[in-house]
Order: C-alpha cells, then structure tokens, then sequence
C-alpha cells in the first residue's frame, strides 16, 4: 500500500530543515525524558513511604472497630477479630495478617521512669510484618506462651538503665480506670536505626496486655500486602466480608501526615511536569509557526491548486504527529535508562540525611529511593510529547489557513 | 449566459489598502472567456494582469463588480467553496514554477489527483500526463534536480493531470529560455488542440503572444484592446 502524498509531504518537510527538525526532537525528547524521570521518581518515592509506614508496624491496612476512625482510641476491641483474621488470610494479595492491641502505660526501674505505648503482639506472626523487631541486637524477640517478657528498644533501655532479664514494672490503666501493674522481664533490645523509635518500640505479648487492662482480644488486625499498589482495591473487598461492626482503614487513614506528604510531593511533580511540557510546547510552536512563515508561499500555491483548509490542517498535525512520535522515542531512549537504574540501585540520600533521624511519624524511612518502573512509561511518553507537539501545532495551523493566498503569491512575484 | 462561455467579468474593480494608500488594480474590466480560448493578457507591469487572473482563479475577491466562473457566481462563495472550486475546474501556472521542493516531479503532480479523492489510478494519470509532456524518464526527481524548462513543464503537468476546463498561467515563460518557451507554448497549444483546455495567459512575452488566439490588453486596470487573431 502506497502511503499518501500528503504523509510524504509532511515528513519530508520536517527533514527539509534537518538542524531544526533535530533540535526540536531533542528538545522534546530530554524534556519528556526528565518528566519520566520525575513521575518514576516520585512514584518509587510514595511506594517508599507506603512500604515503610506498612513495615513499621502499621501494615497497608487495619481491621479496626468502626468507632476508632473518630476516637482514635486504643482501649476499643473488636467483637469478632477472629472472623476477621480469617477474611483477611484467604484474601488473593494478603502477605500476613496479625492482631495488635495497644496501651498507653509507664515502664520503671527503681526511680527512672519513661513513658510508652505498649504494643501487645503474636510473636509468631509479628516478624513478618514489622521489620523494626527484626534487628533484635541483644536478646531475642518474644516467644509465644511465655507471658510476662518485653521486647524494647535501645532508646528505652538507656533510659531505665536496664539489660536483659532485668525485671521492669509496667503500670497502666484497667478498664474500670483502675491503675494495674505487672512485672515484665527483658529478654530482647533492639535498636532500629533511629533514635526516636528506639524510645518507642515496646512489645509484649497479647495475653499481657489484656491481663494488664483487663481488655479481651486484640483491638486491631494489620494486614500486610503481596499487592501493595491494589491496596484499595483490596480494602474495599475485605470491607464487604468483615461486617458493620468493624471498618478497613488503609494506610492513609492510619497515618493521615505521611499521605498528606505524598501528596505534596505528587502535587508538586504534576506542577514540574507541566512546566516542563510548557516548556516544550512553546519550543515546539514556535519553531512551527517559523517554519509556516517561510513556507506562506507553498501554502498559497497548495491552496490554489485547491487544497482545503482541513487538508493543511491535517498536514500539519501529521508533521506534530511525526516530531511528537520521534520526540517521545528519544524520551524512551533517554528516561528509560536513567529510570532502570534508580529502579535498580535506587538513589541514596544518606549522605543529605547525616546523623539527622531516620522516622518520620514513628515510620522508619528509607533513605535510598528506588524509582518505579514499568511499562506504563511507554504511554506516558509518548502521551506526553504527542500532547506537547499536537496542541503546539493548533497555534501556526490556525496563522496558515488565515493566509490569503493572492496576497502571498503577489508578494512573493 | 452560454455553455460557450467559462468566465463573466461585468465592470470588475480590485483596490488594495497599502497602509494609507489605495491602489486601484482593476477599475471596470468587463471580459468574457469562453470554451477553448487561447487568450493572453498583456500590458504594462501594474496594469492588473496578475490581479485579473487572481480573481478569475478565486483566489481572490472583487472589490466591486460581478464575476460568474463556471456558472457560479463568486460573491456567494464561501472559502471552501473556492477552493472545491478551484480543484475541479481550474489549473494553475505561475511565473515561479511554484512547485513543492520536497516532492518528486511525479508527485507534485499525484498531489493534485490525490486532493481530488483520486485512488490508485492517479500514479497511472500522473505518467500519462508527465509523458505528454516529454517527462516521462524525470518522474522521480526533485524539483531542485531539474532544469528551469522542465521545472516549468512538470507545473503545467500539474495544472492540467486534473482535466481542468481552464489553466491560468501567470508569466509561464518569463523564467525560461527561447528554446524552451517555444517548447512550452507549443505543448500547451497542443493541449488546447487536443484536450479542449482553455488557457488564459498573462504575459509580457511576444512569443506567447504570437501563438495567442486573442489578444486583451489591459492599461491602468481597464481593457484598452481586444483582439481577436487567425493563428
């Protein structure tokens, strides 16, 4: 099959100034390679964060008692958690499921006091979800069955003075608003990697928490994902399983601050990605409507010979087309690589960090970002560079069809 | 108005705005063309020869003054109308060639039937029609790669692949040598012969002249003379 004059027209124009037609592309292509960049790095950068407030214990979604989206208030239980930890493992994408309960309580040895949120767990299941436990430096983590031993971290330790198997005592409030204490043996210490979480990591067993504030069961269920970017998805599945009584929250409603910050920084990629395709889109007209002035000419005799108003404008959205394809190409050619490598050795800003803490909102970050990466480059590119070139070309299509063509033939005669 | 007769011209008038000047191009030309005239305008630079085919191709407007081209009578046009217009019925050649730079001869002269809505059989017109005009073997190169004459005989090419009823030709010759203004006008001539194509020429050249079959001479955008000639 032939292709039409008019492709051939359009095409062999935009090689007829070869150094201008280059430019042009290479403009297109390093701006739209920059963009995906941006978008690969910010995405990887919100992927950071939801993996580290998960992984910090919180987990990317938490069966909780429908009341505590608006009190926020740890002694509330759920009726029916078992029926939830069931839901919630047979769902397709749920890495682990495990119940937490939580209480506000003082840890002491002899006069050193510190306040904490004490953290009731199952040993077993806990690992999988909280990567802070993992990095036990001295001791071990909790074993299951063996109530009246606590995990804490380096922070706390210091403070109190203590090492493993001292004996601390724990004293909280009981349902009734009584004062209730237990003995508590150190067997573990961890140090996170920051300070500020050392003075917060305080684990027990379940069992003690409910014997210390004479509150049954567990009063949330955090959830971990094999699928974290369908989060949503799967909370609202799950939400149709647990029943009225209990609510799916995601990470986001969890940790409110942290969402609020991904979302600024999205904001603010969108505002750079639009700057950088205004950038280019005014590069882009203003080399075609120079290109339109010199061809008022060609356009008058085409139009005498009896081209349409709709033909040019079509020759010159296919010349867009042509320049915004091979733009978004070298944009592949340029980002592509540049987003496989931070998707693969990430980008590391330890170095900016220095001593500073690594938790944000009792989340430990990860100073090394990997961009995200995937196929949804492609389109975006390509959308990208096409819509810069398309609506860049509306501007000097418009200025050509306005061209009276006797008065640029008899100018030119 | 008979079937004999393609354009109508009744007291045609043409002024153009200058900044603050208004320059009268045509002031009264009163003018019928009709089916197989070989007719050339002459007179002097600035007497309206070029506006006078401007408007009879629809290119442009009068200022005053009626104009029937085909039967259709040019104030009620729209642009698009125009330009159908000059697809279906009218041919065009310019003193410059005009051709596109980018396109092979061939092309240039597809482009046309291809406008047209013309399939696969325009590459089959485009070579009839390049050979008419001893172009057969230079179909595949560029304006750039040929010669001023041949330049010129790939426009009429163009001008004429649509089986126009009427070809402007605007100083055709005024670029060319002897030899092949000759050539031209011969080839034209036998495409009036032959094809029944009404050639309107404006023109300085007494070549063109000499082969005309009549003669308009315009002065100060008015018709001064018009001559019929046995050729």
């Amino acid at each position: 099959m032939t292709s039409s004059i008019a492709s051939r027209y359009a095409l062999r124009s935009l090689l007829r100034h070869k150094r201008r037609t280059f430019l042009s592309v290479v403009g297109i292509g390093v701006g739209c390679g920059v963009c995906l960049f941006l978008v690969s790095y910010v995405r990887g950068e919100s992927e950071m964060m939801m993996r580290a407030a998960a992984q910090s214990g919180t987990g990317h979604l938490r069966i909780a008692p429908r009341q505590w989206l608006e009190t926020r208030n740890d002694d509330l239980r759920l009726a029916d958690w078992g029926t939830g930890m069931a839901m919630a493992e047979k769902l397709d994408g749920v890495a682990c499921a495990t119940p937490h309960a939580r209480t506000d309580a003082l840890l002491a040895m002899g006069t050193r006091t510190v306040g904490v949120t004490l953290t009731g767990v199952d040993p077993e299941r806990e690992p999988h979800l909280n990567r802070l436990i993992r990095k036990v430096t001295l001791g071990t983590y909790l074993t299951s069955g063996e109530t009246g031993i606590v995990v804490i971290g380096k922070g706390i330790a210091e403070r109190l003075d203590v090492g493993l198997d001292d004996d601390i005592l724990v004293t909280a409030s009981g349902q009734d608003g009584q004062i209730q204490g237990a003995m508590l043996r150190v067997v573990g210490i961890v140090a996170t990697g920051s300070r500020a979480l050392d003075t917060q990591v305080c684990h027990v067993l379940l069992e003690d928490v409910s014997r210390i504030t004479d509150r049954r069961g567990p009063a949330e269920i955090s959830i971990l994902l094999d699928t974290p970017k369908r989060y949503r998805e799967t909370a609202d599945l799950l939400q149709q399983h647990v029943g009225g009584e209990s609510v799916v929250l995601t990470w986001e409603e969890l940790i409110p601050e942290l969402a609020a910050a991904v979302e600024v920084d999205k904001t603010w990629t969108r505002l750079m990605v639009g700057v950088v395709v205004l950038v280019v889109f005014l590069g882009i007209a203003s080399a075609q409507l120079a290109a339109v002035l010199e061809r008022r000419r060609e356009f008058a005799v085409l139009s005498a010979i009896g081209m349409k108003g709709g033909q040019l404008i079509r020759i010159m959205l296919t010349e867009s087309l042509l320049l915004g394809l091979f733009g978004g190409l070298l944009s592949l050619a340029i980002g592509l690589p540049v987003v496989a490598f931070s998707a693969t050795h990430g980008i590391d800003f330890s170095g900016l960090y220095g001593d500073a803490d690594l938790s944000v909102s009792s989340i430990l970050i990860d100073p090394i970002i990997y961009g995200d990466a995937g196929w949804w480059l492609v389109p975006l590119a390509l959308g990208l560079s096409l819509t810069a070139t398309m609506l860049s070309s509306l501007y000097p299509a418009w200025y050509a069809l306005r061209t009276d063509p006797a008065n640029a033939l008899r100018v030119e005669h | 108005m008979s079937s004999n007769v393609l354009i109508q011209a009744k007291s045609l008038c043409k002024t153009y705005e200058l900044g603050p000047v208004t320059v009268p191009a045509l002031s009264g030309v009163s003018l019928d063309v009709c089916q197989g005239d070989f007719l050339t305008i002459v007179g002097p630079s600035g007497s309206g020869k070029t506006t006078f085919l401007n408007l009879v191709g629809v290119l442009d407007t009068p200022t005053s003054g009626g104009l029937i081209v085909f039967g259709e009578d040019t104030a009620t046009l729209s642009r698009k109308q125009r330009a159908d217009l000059r697809l279906r019925t009218l041919g065009f050649v310019f003193q410059a060639y005009n051709l596109v730079p980018v396109l092979t001869a061939r092309e240039n002269v597809e482009f046309v039937l291809e406008l047209q809505g013309l399939g696969h059989e325009r590459r089959r017109r485009a070579e009839e029609v390049l050979g008419q005009l001893g172009l057969e073997d230079l179909g595949d190169r560029r304006p750039n790669e040929l010669s001023g004459g041949q330049q010129q005989r790939v426009a009429v090419a163009r001008a004429v692949a649509s089986r126009p009823r009427l070809v402007l030709a605007d100083e055709p010759t005024a670029n060319l040598d002897g030899e092949n203004a000759e050539l031209l006008i011969d080839m034209m001539q036998r495409l009036n012969r032959e094809e029944n194509i009404t050639f309107v020429f404006s023109t300085h050249d007494p070549r063109v002249v000499r082969h005309a079959k009549r003669v308009v001479t315009l002065v100060d955008g008015q018709v001064s003379n018009d001559e019929i000639r046995n050729v």
